[in-house]
């Protein structure tokens, strides 16, 4: 029970924990002490001089120890001559604050005098105007007159470009220092930092490419004036002409929550259009941050039918017509009506023969609308992902009350298989901080990441090993000890092994957090099943903060476990024996030609491809459904830490192309003419499910209404969110510290959470869940081939993929793709750093388990790592190379 | 007794009869406005023809009857619209809904958007009424060229320019 | 009051390579009694012993704040380990040039009472942080250094005890605030160099965080001397409250310019004009600055000729005794070309890291600029006066506070001189 203090602010008491800082005592009773420099999720340093207050404390007699009192019996207050920073000074009982004398007034005016002498008259083309702190507090306490001369002001450059996603005024920098603190301090990766001294004081960065942090765009968050700018919203629009609207990140499953900006836009003729991307506070989540590829990666999902670019989307459904057995015909646009007769019809012949292939950017009631089809027809459904293990997480994980950001002291987090700063960047920070707080940080990995340089034991198994190393930490624990192969044996014996095992054991809570780095779908399972052994045999399940949590590689995979999904070792086989095949949200094809298999993709199956674009897969299909993005609807994710989370509609959903009419105005503005043709636009994904199911069973109980009908259905059906509603989802409560509102310059200029905070779901426990199918001996174990390589797939947070491609400013930062040697091997290759390769995936021997490749071949580029194992090529996901599991390749150099 | 008083009344009938009458044949003769009369808006431009339109908003913000659209986009020397960094690529008043209040031009920071003379406004079509930035920029001044234009870098720097505060 | 120089026989203390040649040659050192001071405290005393002998001695510190050392040594926390010492070597202050002098001619007497400090605080290692121009002193520090190391008196177990030290030097980069004692330590750390908010304070949290006592270089001469002969002797010299001798370096407007050693106590008239040699040209004085360019500027009056230079006495002239780098101001001297002079330095060493000091110096140094060079009316007079009572109170470090002193000083003690200036912009 930390101890109280109550102090005097301005005439109001207040109590607060002992070592709380006077301006945040101040800010818990709404009296408003101004600052630049101090944020309260940083170190205080005093610097801006800004929040300038008058101090007094008691007089305490050295002698007797007593406070000396006044004539009237109260305690005689002494004062500071001079006026003290209220950011620095940590409250003392009996203190006096006096924030609103003349004296404390006038300080507040010369400090703003001083900062506005040499600030740039940019309001007018400043993009901070309008949500600016420095605007803000000089109305408030500023004077009305500049006595400083125009031609005395100091001038440096505008405009510069700390890489190509920030830009830096330097003119308009007040150094306070903020965006320097929360790059060294709360990133702990100082690319930033500040150059030269006194009024030549400015920023700089030291990276290549500039601003080189997944966390750079929170910086013009947090910078109390328009120096620091992103370049994706420059000139957008003024903050008051924005609409605002919650939603959440589909990108990765942390599900930080966002609020999206919109306006309607004169250049696209009028539409809705997502002007920039902020983070919405969730203390439990993503705090006040979000990362870059959340800030800027939206622009998929906003998107229209009227790009001319490859990316353009789909706005009618298209039905294969004149297909022959010499030519396959063409898909040619129709009515909703006519597409979904001929689907419901031929789902109704397949039957049992359905297979329902859902990727996991899908929301929640898409997925159970989904489960409810294959449930009410027969057949299966798939979940489309190359990390597997779900259903442990659903009994074994996290269950309500569980948040990272509480974790400290005494507690262990074990991450395995998983690079967080590219797989999950905002729960890297999270992890970080929690070890920062004193958690222990266990990194098993089989090579070096970002996290290593927090925790406190790293160590590495041999590439193939993952399951091997967690059983291993399991055998430093157990009597009985399974036995492991041979290349873990040395981790085995590492005495650090042993002390972090027992550190783990010994933990209050313990989280393991496991991804996908260098494994694909059988491996995952299986290091699932061993994280899950591990757990139980140390105690950890069952209480908050305790249990296993899955790196996914897609926003709602958790949602599509907790619904019923199952993953398919073998999917080109299930493909080709399905007699249909729904696929939304999913593109096989596109990702690995070897889904198109002997006989085309499908087969002789009737394909069904339901997505926001015309992709590979798409092209081969039998009819094509056109679904919403999710910020042209409502709905829920779930996020990784099993907490359900509402997004709300940002754009109206895009409609068809509508007819024009010439107009008789000599101005020529379009006529818009309403027809029946609005009527055939994109519709929600659960919404086109359920239309099928409904014509195939009338009496199915799946509704298409709303996504909020759904949701009940949904928590009737299924236990893990049998509390939940939309209206318990959009409950929030007071958050700290307080951010939005008025208070701009406390807080930074992310949003006020007025959408709801989630909730966690329940946890699984009817079924017992399995701990006992792993022996050591039967461990999945790649044995490195006498020749030749093996690929391993890394992730990559800005990769290739259709959802980040389309935000053109990412591409710098993306890429060509390319695959990582040993630099032995590349000798022996002739092989230098940069040199453009081709890389064939090999076959297999003839009696191995796996499917036979059909030896795709790719050109990259090569790059070279000195600490990379011989024979080990690492090949990032999504960049268009074909290989999702550790995979035989042979690479020689392009003559 | 009553004939006094229509005795009366017709004689100031009689007398004015032969007043000049007071009304102005317009269209044929049109009285000129008052000096601050806030008529039809123009966009001005600097002597060299550059928009003195930054695009800020400030005009939009101030307009009590939100008749005032604009969109912002940037300067580079190979176009340049406006001094500084940023110019308006979209500018719409809705002269409809325009209440002729002259807040935007007291909000402008660079006197580019100001309400001149001309009040024979009207129109056949609602939509005619939006008055694009082609319509409200005006003409060139002589000696000026027409925007965008090309210019050396380094020079067209300052958005604001050093003004006096604005005498009648 | 003892006269000049201090000791026995008008002998040296701390200027002692004036009276003997070569010292700055070890053996010469160690034939007049060098480092048998450290061998005595090492071997014979306790750490706590050869503390509470420098608190007796009221040395107080000599870098310009004249904090009791004594006490600074008492501070240190000795719950946190390890300790270290550094030695403040950045001699920054316009008018301060005497560290320079003994690191050059007596390095020796230096080194030794580092180590003395060194071992009152049972810290094995230490630092001399000097200025970046200083390259060629630290060079000759590092000779030394070494030096002693060969003769045993530097490194691992001195004198057959377990008590070992090693020193260290490190230089700056050109920046006056990395005088300031925070600053200093954030520079050797490898940061910027700004200074940190006080407290907590170098004694609990110094050097990578641990507990440091920051010295100025004159101040760990004065050690030697003062364990060796005992706190009562050192109380022999100087006043009751400012004991001790004191290298008061002369500069400005005088005939000899230089270091003279004295002791504290000494009034400015004998400094300046019977060790000065006084105002040449037949000019007459007109201010005394006491504390290099960081001092409210003394009218050189009668009375304030006959005060004694110590820390008690110089306050009730309006201004401090510092460093005591007395600059001395004639009267061919335009106020206003002095204090643009100063605002110059201000701005120019600045560190940026606070609003106040950062802005104001700026604003101020404009504002001199104009006033000195004849473009200025009453109006940036008052102007100016008001932007340096603005600064007073607000800034994180001294640099701002003492900045405004000679601007504050200069405009209210010396009006004739601003109406001056300013009737000269009424005639161009």
């Amino acid at each position: 029970m930390t101890k109280l203090v109550t102090l005097t602010i301005d005439g109001m008491q207040v109590s607060v924990p002992e070592g709380t800082l006077v301006v945040d005592a101040a800010k818990k009773i709404g009296i408003e002490i101004p600052v630049f420099c101090y944020h309260p999720k940083m170190e205080p340093v005093g610097m801006c001089r800004m929040c300038l207050v008058e101090i007094g404390r008691p007089v305490i007699d050295r002698s007797t120890g007593q406070p000396v009192l006044e004539d009237d019996g109260s305690p005689k207050i002494q004062f500071s001559p001079n006026l003290e920073t209220a950011c620095t000074t940590p409250v003392g009982a009996g203190m006096v604050v006096l924030g609103a004398t003349e004296k404390a007034r006038s300080g507040r005016e010369d400090i703003i005098e001083f900062l506005l002498t040499s600030h740039p008259l940019d309001c007018p083309i400043c993009d901070k105007g309008g949500e600016c702190p420095l605007q803000n507090l000089t109305i408030k306490y500023g004077s009305g007159q500049s006595r400083y001369l125009y031609d005395e002001k100091k001038h440096f450059v505008k405009h510069v470009s700390l890489g190509e996603l920030i830009f830096l005024d330097r003119e308009r920098c007040i150094q306070c220092g903020r965006c320097v603190r929360f790059q060294s301090e709360i990133v702990d990766d100082p690319v930033i930092g500040f150059f030269h001294r006194g009024r030549a004081l400015e920023i700089v960065t030291y990276s290549n490419p500039g601003f080189d942090s997944y966390f750079s765009g929170n910086t013009t968050d947090i910078c109390p004036v328009g120096a620091l700018t992103t370049a994706d919203f420059r000139f957008g629009a003024r903050p008051w002409e924005l609409n605002k609207a919650a939603s959440i990140c589909n990108h990765c499953p942390v599900g930080c929550n966002l609020t999206m900006n919109v306006r309607r836009e004169a250049a696209s003729g009028g539409d809705w259009v997502v002007k920039r991307v902020m983070p919405r506070q969730n203390e439990s989540v993503n705090e006040i941050w979000v990362c870059d590829k959340g800030r800027f990666g939206y622009h998929f999902a906003a998107s229209s039918s009227n790009d001319q670019t490859s990316f353009k989307r789909l706005s009618q459904p298209l039905v294969r017509k004149n297909a022959g057995s010499d030519h396959p015909g063409e898909l040619v646009p129709a009515s909703w009506d006519e597409a979904l007769s001929v689907v419901s019809e031929r789902f109704a012949e397949a039957g049992d023969g359905l297979l329902a292939l859902a990727g996991g950017r899908l929301a929640n009631e898409d997925l159970f609308n989904l489960k409810q089809l294959t449930t009410t027809l027969g057949g299966e459904a798939v979940l489309y992902t190359h990390m597997a293990g779900g259903e442990l997480t659903t009994q074994l994980g996290i269950q309500p009350g569980s948040d990272i950001g509480t974790m400290g002291q005494g507690d262990a987090i074990l991450v395995v298989a998983c690079d967080l700063m590219e797989e999950a960047p905002i729960w890297w920070l999270r992890v970080k901080q929690a070890a920062e707080r004193g958690s222990q940080l266990i990194i098993l990995n089989s090579r070096s990441t970002k996290l290593d340089q927090a925790a406190a034991f790293v160590l590495r198994y041999p590439f193939g090993a993952e399951t091997s190393a967690v059983l291993a930490m399991l055998n430093a624990l157990s009597e009985k000890r399974l036995r492991l192969p041979e290349a873990v044996q040395v981790l085995e014996r590492d005495p650090t092994l042993q002390a972090a095992a027992e550190v783990f054991s010994g933990a209050n809570n313990a989280l393991i957090m496991y991804g996908s780095d260098c494994i694909g779908l059988t491996e995952s399972q299986a290091l699932a099943q061993a994280c899950a052994n591990l757990l139980d045999a140390t105690g950890h399940v069952g209480r908050p903060n305790n249990g296993l949590l899955g790196v996914w590689p897609r926003a709602n995979d958790q949602g599509a476990w907790e619904l019923g999904f199952q993953t398919q070792t073998k999917l080109e086989d299930a493909l080709g024996a399905a007699a249909a095949l729904y696929i939304v949200a999913a593109d096989p094809a596109g990702d690995d030609p070897t889904y198109l298999g002997q006989s085309g993709f499908g087969g002789k199956a009737f394909v069904v491809v339901q997505d926001l674009y015309l992709t590979q897969t798409a092209r081969l299909a039998d009819v094509v459904l056109p679904a919403q993005s999710w910020i042209e609807r409502d709905g829920s994710f779930t996020s990784g830490e099993r907490r359900a989370q509402r997004f709300y509609p940002v754009i109206p959903p895009r409609t068809a192309p509508v007819s024009r009419a010439e107009s008789p105005s000599t101005n020529k503005a379009p006529l818009l003419i309403a027809g029946d043709e609005v009527m055939e636009s994109p519709l929600p994904d659960f919404a086109i499910t359920a239309m099928i199911t409904l014509r195939i069973d009338s009496e199915a109980r799946i509704t298409a209404s709303s996504a909020a009908r759904v949701f009940n259905q949904m928590a009737e059906t299924v236990p893990a969110f049998s509390d939940q509603t939309y209206l318990e989802l959009a409950q929030v409560h007071e958050q700290w510290p307080i951010v939005g509102r008025d208070d701009l310059y406390y807080g930074g200029t992310s949003y006020e959470n007025t959408g709801g905070l989630g909730m966690q779901l329940a946890l699984n426990t009817s079924d017992t869940p399995s701990t006992t199918r792993l022996a050591g001996t039967t461990v999945e174990f790649i044995r490195m081939p006498k020749l030749g390589q093996i690929a391993f797939p890394i992730a990559r947070l800005y990769d290739r993929g259709k959802t980040l491609m389309p935000s053109q400013l990412l591409h710098e930062r993306i890429g060509e793709p390319y695959i990582v040697l040993n630099v032995n091997d590349a000798e022996m290759l002739r092989i230098q750093d940069g040199d453009v390769v081709h890389m064939t995936v090999a076959n297999r021997e003839p009696d191995s388990p796996d499917r036979v490749t059909t030896g795709q071949t790719v050109v990259v580029q090569a790059r070279l790592d000195q600490e990379l194992p011989e024979r080990v090529v690492l090949v990032p996901r999504s960049f268009g190379i074909p290989i999702d599991k550790p995979t035989p390749v042979e690479i020689r150099r392009t003559e | 007794m009553f004939a006094i008083e229509l005795a009366r009344g017709l004689y100031t009938t009689w007398r004015e009869m032969f007043n000049k009458p007071v009304t102005i044949q317009y269209p044929d003769q049109r009285r000129p406005v008052y000096r601050r009369f806030k008529g039809r808006h123009s966009l001005h431009r600097y002597d060299n023809g550059l928009e003195k339109c930054i695009g800020c908003s400030l005009c939009a913000a101030a307009c009590p009857a939100d008749a005032i659209f604009v969109e912002s986009a940037e300067n580079t020397n190979a176009a340049r619209f406006s001094p500084g960094e940023r110019y308006a690529s979209t500018y719409e008043i809705n002269m409809l809904r325009c209440i002729y209040c002259g807040y935007c031009e007291d909000a402008c920071p660079t006197e580019a958007i100001v309400l001149g003379d001309n009040y024979e406004l009207s129109f056949t079509d609602r939509h005619d009424a939006i008055y694009t930035k082609e319509m409200l920029l005006e003409a060139l001044p002589e000696g000026g060229s027409l925007t965008p234009q090309e210019v050396k870098p380094g020079v067209y720097t300052r958005s604001v320019p050093e003004m006096k505060d604005p005498v009648d | 009051m003892s006269k000049y120089p201090a000791g026995e026989n008008n002998s040296y203390i701390l200027l002692r390579q004036r009276a003997i040649p070569d010292l700055d040659n070890l053996d010469i050192y160690r034939q007049h009694g060098g480092f048998t001071v450290l061998e005595k405290a090492i071997t014979s005393m306790k750490p706590d012993e050869v503390i509470e002998v420098v608190k007796g001695s009221g040395l107080r510190g000599r870098g310009g704040a004249g904090f009791p050392t004594g006490l600074k040594w008492s501070f240190i926390d000795k719950d946190n380990w390890p300790h270290y010492v550094v030695a403040n070597a950045d001699e920054s202050e316009p008018g301060t040039f005497k560290d320079r002098e003994i690191m050059e001619g007596n390095p020796y007497q230096f080194l030794e009472g580092i180590a003395i400090c060194a071992y009152a605080i049972q810290s094995s290692a230490a630092y001399i942080y000097l200025r970046g121009e200083f390259w060629q002193i630290s060079a000759n520090l590092d000779r030394h250094i070494e030096a002693l190391g060969v003769a045993g008196l530097l490194g691992d177990n001195l004198f057959g005890s377990d008590y070992s030290l090693h020193i260290y030097t490190h230089l700056g980069a050109g920046a006056y605030i990395c005088g300031e004692e925070t600053a200093l330590l954030e520079s050797m750390g490898g940061k910027l160099g700004q200074p940190r908010l006080r407290p907590p304070f170098p004694p609990s949290f110094g050097l990578f965080g641990k507990p440091t006592v920051v010295n100025n270089v004159e101040t760990l001469t004065n050690v030697p001397p003062i364990v060796e002969r005992g706190a009562e002797w050192y109380r022999t010299m100087g006043t009751e409250k400012s004991s001790g001798p004191k290298i008061f370096s002369l500069s400005g407007r005088v005939s000899r310019p230089g270091n003279y050693e004295l002791p504290l106590g000494t009034t400015f008239r004998e400094l300046i004009y019977e060790h000065g040699g006084g105002i040449p040209n037949g000019r007459s004085i007109k201010a005394i600055m006491a504390a290099g360019a960081s001092s409210a500027l003394i009218v050189a009056n009668d009375e304030a000729l006959d005060t004694p230079m110590d820390y008690e006495s110089v306050p009730a002239l309006g201004a401090q005794l510092g460093s005591a780098s007395v600059i001395v101001i004639d009267d061919s001297i335009s106020i206003p070309w002095l204090i643009n002079k100063t605002t110059h330095f201000f701005k120019h060493e600045s560190c940026g890291k606070c609003t106040p000091c950062r802005e104001g110096t700026y604003w101020m140094m404009h504002l001199t600029d104009r006033i000195a060079n004849a473009n200025a009316t009453q109006e940036d007079v008052a102007l100016l006066h008001a932007v340096a009572s603005q600064i007073r109170g607000k800034c994180l470090c001294a640099l701002g506070e003492f900045s405004i002193e000679p601007v504050l000083s200069g405009i209210e003690r010396f009006k004739a001189d601003f109406d001056t200036a300013v009737s000269e912009t009424n005639n161009n």
